[in-house]
């Protein structure tokens, strides 16, 4: 990866550092001065860093509701964490869970569809109506109906998130198995590659630069497909804890729920991309 | 028609034809071509372009199917999209895998058919040494040259140890210098091991250089013209042979039968 230049960072972190400080005085300021600053930043509404800081101490156990520090070796963290289920260390959990068998069980089925009917003339011929059918419809709408015949459950939540992945994965690894040179296949069959020594050995290398270009948008998917689930109906999970937050009415815990959303989403893409470059890193000479 | 013909034949040619359907209207391709391969015999198969040489070739490799006549190898029909073990082929487009590093594309025909690791290496290895890639072995092609690309192909190909050599312009894409180079490369093997050798090309000077015996097409469709013996000695220097008189007479010769076709190829 490129580095950055100290001039990139110091705007890096002056645009964080003033984002931040609107975000925390915005409002006040609008109060001093109501014709110079806009009633934008509400904190009934958006919340504010110091209060989002206060909160994720209280979800993540380490302070009691009334401000109070949660002792380590007393017992009161162990406590806290069995008392509220959906804390936001199990929430967090659960929805990464569910985010992963949802993204697992969606690129491994995707990818072997697309590459059965990438590779068969008459299959895709065959399926290709349906798949463009089913494919228009917004997958998210489905989700009140997987609720509704999963339960409320962890499995309401991988069928959700497999849904909105597999198309994803299916569509780039149909266009990549496709498009492999017929040259490539020539000369695996003409050193003799039987038609599963060719599938293996060319057809699926040629294909995972395509694959992987539906990876970083998949994991992304698996997480929305997650949490939608998660607020149609969930005991636990990130999704749960922004609708418990939000009937509260406290705008804090949402931003909690959201800020570790992103640092998740974040990290999952950073392995995504470190497994993109260790695998594919015959690319790399290429594009350099 | 030889005096290679009294040899042990490797490859029959019998009235093989090819026609293609395009937009509706049928194109043949290649029409009533035969000949006779003898074992051990290096021929080029030399016509301008659309003369249907690299089809006739194709056929022989079974990437196409005929549409008239047959193809007999040691005697046996050949069945289309079952190569036989003992054919072995070099594209002129650049066919080494680029997710396997060299070693790895050199040792690909010897892993499908499970030859163990630790053979496989040294044999990797030796055809590395012969192709001159020492330094090479675990780059990935797109870090090599067109010519160190071509070579490594060819390694793919003679590391199976094929009786019959097919080859399609195998060194059309190289500048003029590399392909000299390759001409050496492929002579000192070519010398040593004896396979039998089908070498399409329209560069008149290279069927010269390499075979021994040239095969001229026509243009479309695609028939054969006429025949040449190349009486050049063996071993030759891919350089030093272009100095000698029997080569300028020869060239001279074909080269007015070549560019009659060529001119054919012009005409509307």
């Amino acid at each position: 990866m490129m580095g950055r230049a100290p001039t990139t960072v110091f705007w890096q972190v002056l645009i964080c550092v003033a984002v931040l400080a609107l975000w925390q005085w915005g409002f006040d300021l609008h109060g001093k001065f109501p014709s110079i600053v806009p009633d934008l930043l509400d904190p009934y509404f958006v919340s504010k860093p110091t209060e989002i800081v206060d909160q994720f101490l209280v979800l993540g156990c380490f302070k009691t509701g009334l401000g109070h520090w949660n002792g380590w070796s007393n017992g009161d963290f162990g406590r806290c964490m069995v008392k509220f289920d959906n804390n936001l260390w199990f929430a967090t959990w659960v929805t990464l869970k569910n985010t992963f068998f949802g993204f697992l069980s969606g690129v491994s089925s995707g990818f072997v569809l697309g590459l059965i009917l990438g590779r068969s003339d008459r299959l895709s011929a065959i399926f290709q109506p349906f798949i463009t059918a089913v494919n228009s419809i917004p997958r998210i709408a489905l989700a009140p109906i997987i609720v509704l015949a999963f339960g409320i459950g962890d499995s309401s939540k991988i069928v959700t998130s497999w849904i909105v992945v597999v198309f994803l994965v299916f569509y780039n690894t149909f266009a990549g198995a496709r498009s492999v040179d017929e040259g490539y296949i020539n000369a695996a069959r003409l050193l003799g590659a039987s038609e599963w020594q060719i599938t293996r050995s060319v057809v699926i290398p040629s294909t995972m630069a395509w694959v992987f270009a539906s990876l970083t948008p998949a994991i992304s998917f698996a997480l929305i497909g997650v949490i939608v689930g998660e607020f149609i109906g969930a005991e636990h999970g990130i999704g749960r804890l922004i609708i418990e937050s939000e009937a509260r009415g406290e705008a804090s815990g949402m931003m909690v729920a959201v800020i570790i959303l992103m640092i998740v989403g974040v990290i999952l893409s950073a392995l995504i991309w470190r497994l993109q470059v260790y695998l594919l890193r015959w690319q790399q000479q290429r594009a350099q | 028609m030889s005096g290679t013909a009294a040899a042990e034949t490797r490859v029959e040619v019998r009235e093989l034809g090819k026609s293609f359907r395009l937009n509706g209207a049928v194109l043949e391709a290649v029409k009533g071509v035969s000949f006779d391969i003898a074992k051990g015999e290096f021929v080029a198969l030399l016509g301008p372009s659309g003369s249907g040489k690299s089809t006739v070739l194709n056929m022989i490799a079974t990437l196409l199917k005929p549409t008239a006549g047959h193809i007999l190898i040691d005697g046996v029909p050949t069945v289309p999209n079952k190569a036989s073990r003992q054919v072995g082929y070099v594209f002129q487009k650049d066919t080494l895998f680029p997710w396997r590093t060299i070693a790895d594309n050199i040792g690909y025909g010897l892993e499908l058919s499970g030859i163990g690791k630790a053979e496989r290496a040294q044999r990797v290895q030796a055809c590395i040494e012969q192709a001159g890639l020492q330094g090479f072995a675990d780059v990935y092609p797109s870090s090599l040259s067109g010519g160190m690309r071509q070579r490594a192909a060819l390694m793919r190909t003679l590391i199976m140890e094929p009786q019959i050599l097919l080859m399609d312009e195998p060194f059309g894409a190289l500048d003029t210098h590399t392909k000299i180079d390759m001409h050496e490369v492929l002579l000192k093997i070519w010398e040593r091991e004896k396979q039998t050798v089908l070498f399409v090309t329209h560069d008149l000077s290279e069927a010269l250089t390499l075979a021994d015996r040239i095969i001229m097409f026509s243009a479309r469709p695609g028939r054969i013209k006429e025949m040449f013996e190349v009486d050049l000695p063996r071993p030759r220097d891919a350089v030093a042979l272009r100095e000698t008189p029997r080569y300028a007479e020869l060239f001279t010769h074909i080269w007015h039968s070549l560019g009659e076709e060529f001119i054919k190829d012009r005409a509307p």
